[in-house]
């Protein structure tokens, strides 16, 4: 992977794919009808999305990593008075990326166990009854509120960033950017190995396995009764 | 003596047709029994045909899930909503909203849809193929999001 750059490949991918799916995933669970399938989906996928984000956090490349960029109070404190320097997320702006990514996780697991009262469910809505799938889905359309504002909180601070403070969180995003060393932050260490990427990769592929209900005792009733004579 | 049996008798025949006039309108439990039990048959017609439009099509099976469907949506469900039914519980505590029985209007166009929808379903699922009746399960899905939307609390 490319050294010097802010954002490793994987971290940009993560935040465009999920930008892109998760668009996909309000519209559709907003629309309804037989697009309720696609929500589905597109929800299994974001949840994907987010358990590799969360392994890349411990074994990504430096920017990446929560160890690196979730920050105490002190700080947030020094980047308010402007002394923060260093590469990837301010410590303030970590938050809002912990933030970010928690909702995002609850959106998706209480999705799993909800249903609609009209012809879908979550795969693990017959696990917990259906009092309790009626619950996930006051918490689900709760829960996307809140996303809803910090999203718009999110891209309004990308944009203040661009408009007031002149600097273009954006196009380090998209390309990668250029981490200048200084001397309170080194240039990042990238993570070079594939096999982080693999073991990212291969634990959220096993979450989505499980989330899709794929470890439920394969002697389910058939989903469809046969036809009765009368 | 015999005039006063009489007015007793009066008076308990009087007494009784009161009581069956009152049982004439049913009670608020029995009315949100009666909805929700109406809603659970439309939930059961659509889990049969969503698993037709998605599996092995039985045509037999969708043209009676979609008839159901298209009786229950004619058969008045507005009455169900008498006033005295916006609380309370029938086979468990109403999720309706408050606002279903102050904007008739709203209601009125949103059941309309409904009843639009559930009659072209049976209409497709007499004459289409597989491929229509998922479309059409589809808009008639949409109609009953449209209502829970705005007149069913999420929990
Ligand atoms: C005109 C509005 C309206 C339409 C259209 C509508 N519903 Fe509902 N539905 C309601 C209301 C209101 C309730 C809450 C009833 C209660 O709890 O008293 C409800 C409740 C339900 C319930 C839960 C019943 C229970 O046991 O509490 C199911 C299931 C349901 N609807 C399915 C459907 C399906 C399927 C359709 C479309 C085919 C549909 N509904 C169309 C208004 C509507
Ligand atoms: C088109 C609109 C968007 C733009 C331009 C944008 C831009 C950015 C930028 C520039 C960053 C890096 C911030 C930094 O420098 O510290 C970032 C991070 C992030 N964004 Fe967005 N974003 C957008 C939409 C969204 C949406 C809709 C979500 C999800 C609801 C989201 C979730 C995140 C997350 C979780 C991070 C942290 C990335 C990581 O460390 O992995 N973004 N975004
Ligand atoms: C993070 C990803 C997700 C987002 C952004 C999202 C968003 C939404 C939205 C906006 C609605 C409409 C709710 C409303 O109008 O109040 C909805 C409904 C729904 N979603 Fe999701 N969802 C996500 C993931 C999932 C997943 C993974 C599942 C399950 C597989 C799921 C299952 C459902 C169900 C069953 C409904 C219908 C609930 C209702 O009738 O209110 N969602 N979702």
């Amino acid at each position: 992977m490319e050294h010097g750059a802010i954002w490793d490949l994987p971290t940009r991918l993560f935040h465009w794919l999920l930008v892109a799916v998760g668009i996909g995933a309000a519209v559709t669970g907003k629309i309804g009808g037989n697009l309720i399938e696609w929500h589905g989906r597109f929800g299994l996928l974001i949840l994907g999305l987010i358990v590799f984000r969360v392994v890349w956090g411990f074994v990504g490349s430096d920017t990446a990593r929560f160890a690196r960029f979730v920050r105490g109070p002190r700080a947030v404190a020094a980047y308010l008075r402007g002394e923060w320097q260093g590469v990837g997320h301010n410590p303030l702006g970590a938050l809002a990326v912990l933030a970010l990514l928690a909702l995002i996780a609850a959106q998706a697991a209480s999705g799993l166990f909800a249903n609609d009262d009209i012809a879908f469910q979550g795969p693990l809505a017959d696990l917990v009854g259906k009092e309790a799938s009626d619950r996930a889905r006051a918490w689900h359309s709760l829960v996307f509120d809140g996303l809803i504002a910090l999203a718009v909180l999110h891209v309004g601070a990308i944009v203040f960033y661009l408009r007031v403070k002149g600097r273009n969180l954006i196009r380090p995003m998209i390309d990668g950017g250029e981490a200048r060393a200084t001397g309170a932050a080194p240039r990042p260490h990238h993570a070079r190995s594939i096999a982080a990427f693999l073991i990212a990769a291969l634990v959220a592929s096993g979450a989505v396995y499980a989330a899709a209900g794929g470890l439920l005792p394969a002697d389910a009733p058939p989903a469809q009764c046969a036809p009765a004579a009368w | 003596m015999k005039f006063r049996n009489m007015l007793l008798l009066a008076a308990g025949v009087a007494a009784a047709s009161g009581t069956f006039a009152q049982q004439a309108q049913p009670k608020p439990e029995t009315l949100i029994k009666w909805r929700q039990s109406a809603y659970q048959v439309l939930a059961w017609n659509g889990a049969r045909i969503k698993a037709n439009v998605e599996g092995q099509y039985n045509k037999d099976e969708v043209v009676r899930a979609a008839n159901s469907t298209a009786a229950i949506a004619n058969s008045g469900l507005g009455a169900l909503f008498a006033p005295g039914t916006e609380q309370g519980k029938g086979w468990h505590d109403t999720t309706v909203k408050p606002e279903l029985f102050k904007d008739p209007k709203k209601v009125g166009e949103l059941a309309g849809n409904f009843v639009r929808e559930a009659n072209e379903l049976a209409k497709v699922a007499a004459t289409g193929d597989q491929a229509a009746v998922k479309a059409q399960f589809g808009n008639l899905g949409k109609t009953c999001k449209a209502c829970h939307d705005e007149f069913k609390n999420k929990d």
